[in-house]
């Protein structure tokens, strides 16, 4: 009975939730909890062969500058697509989830400020159900982590990473 | 107080370092000065004290391995000076050579090496400005993890190998997040869109895995 109250209590904020989708846009939490910065996310699809590619029209970043010139330097394909992405304060207290798709998303915990600029994060990369990594690092201001994922297709599945602000 | 001059004499008188002159001329200042005489024999009674209770000869202590350790190098002085001649000078390699062959240069060499060792492998997490990977564990069995910074890309990269592929069939969808509300009371956290629409909503299994519920058919 204990493990069916998660999912039940998540059935009945749901379905409260996607009810009142349509009246009203949600509004902001009066008390914002404290925060260690803000991660963007993403899942990125690399393929040498661009009729592969889905079309979407997700935009990376500005501050990621040359972005799929980077990850060509890592991943060697030539050609990138966001297929989704997440902007995603780090709570200070509690887990943050970093979500550009049900397929593969990150969970944070805040490890604290780091010495030397950054946020201690403890990582865990999940493919549904299945946690892939789990890492310790420091996240850097503009330096991106970048984490290859399985294949697709004739490409791979990237998760890119980065502290957008403290 | 005597003056040094006259210690320096007293003290040759009674070593008998004095020529005959020397001496005569002496021995005729004693006779005229009682002070001087006085303290002349009682350091000479002194020095003779001194000399009654001291073996007449004092055996150095290993005495042959000195010997023999000053022969070697006295032998080794005059070969390098023989090949010097031959040589006309020294050349740059026996120059090193025998700077090696220098007993401290083992343990500077030692220090040294530690000290470029703590510089190569010290943990890049003091001055570095990128971010890093500091440890990692992948669960899955075969699946292997590595890291490193790739300067041309100025980005810090884990990647993984070893993982299940992704079906090529399977349609990988994503979603665009731009802000996200938890509500502690029931661990879950609420996704929204640009428009603050909601399009997800995460929680927790009881073993910790993620439950997912949205409004939009899977994939």
């Amino acid at each position: 009975m204990k493990a069916l109250l998660p999912p039940l209590l998540l059935l009945i904020a749901g379905t409260n939730l996607f009810a009142q989708e349509k009246a009203a846009p949600q509004p902001l939490p009066a008390v914002k909890p404290a925060t260690e910065g803000k991660v963007w996310g993403a899942l990125i699809f690399a393929t040498n062969d661009a009729a592969q590619l889905i079309g979407t029209q997700e935009k990376p970043p500005a501050q990621l500058g040359q972005f799929h010139e980077r990850l060509s330097k890592v991943f060697g394909f030539k050609h990138f697509e966001v297929l989704g992405q997440h902007q995603q304060d780090i709570f200070r207290e509690y887990e943050s989830w970093v979500v550009p798709s049900r397929d593969l998303f990150l969970k944070i915990d805040s490890n604290g400020p780091a010495d030397n600029g950054g946020v201690k994060l403890h990582l865990q990369v999940w493919r549904e159900q299945q946690v892939l990594v789990k890492s310790d690092a420091v996240l850097r201001l503009g330096s991106p982590l970048f984490i290859g994922g399985p294949k697709w297709k004739d490409g791979r599945l990237i998760f890119v990473l980065l502290l957008e602000r403290k | 107080m005597k003056p040094p001059s006259e210690d320096h004499d007293l003290i040759r008188w009674l070593d008998g370092e004095m020529a005959d002159n020397e001496l005569a001329a002496f021995e005729a200042r004693l006779k005229d000065d009682p002070v001087l005489a006085k303290e002349a024999n009682e350091l000479s009674a002194l020095s003779a004290g001194i000399r009654d209770h001291l073996p007449a000869e004092m055996r150095i202590p290993h005495a042959d391995f000195f010997n023999s350790q000053i022969q070697v190098r006295i032998a080794q002085m005059d070969l390098d000076e023989s090949r010097q001649k031959q040589t006309g000078n020294i050349s740059l390699a026996d120059s090193f050579i025998s700077w090696i062959r220098q007993p401290w240069f083992a343990t500077a060499g030692a220090v040294a090496l530690a000290v470029l060792g703590f510089v190569w492998m010290r943990p890049h997490t003091q001055d570095t400005a990128h971010s890093l990977i500091l440890s990692f564990y992948t669960p899955g069995l075969g699946v292997e993890a590595s890291t490193y910074h790739d300067n041309e890309a100025d980005a810090t990269v884990l990647m993984l190998d070893g993982l299940e592929e992704v079906p090529a069939d399977r349609k990988i969808s994503g979603i665009s997040v731009h802000r996200s509300e938890t509500e502690l009371e029931i661990a879950a956290t609420t996704l929204f869109d640009a428009a603050g629409s909601p399009l997800l909503v995460i929680s927790r299994d009881a073993v910790g895995h993620p439950l997912f519920l949205t409004n939009t058919p899977r994939g």
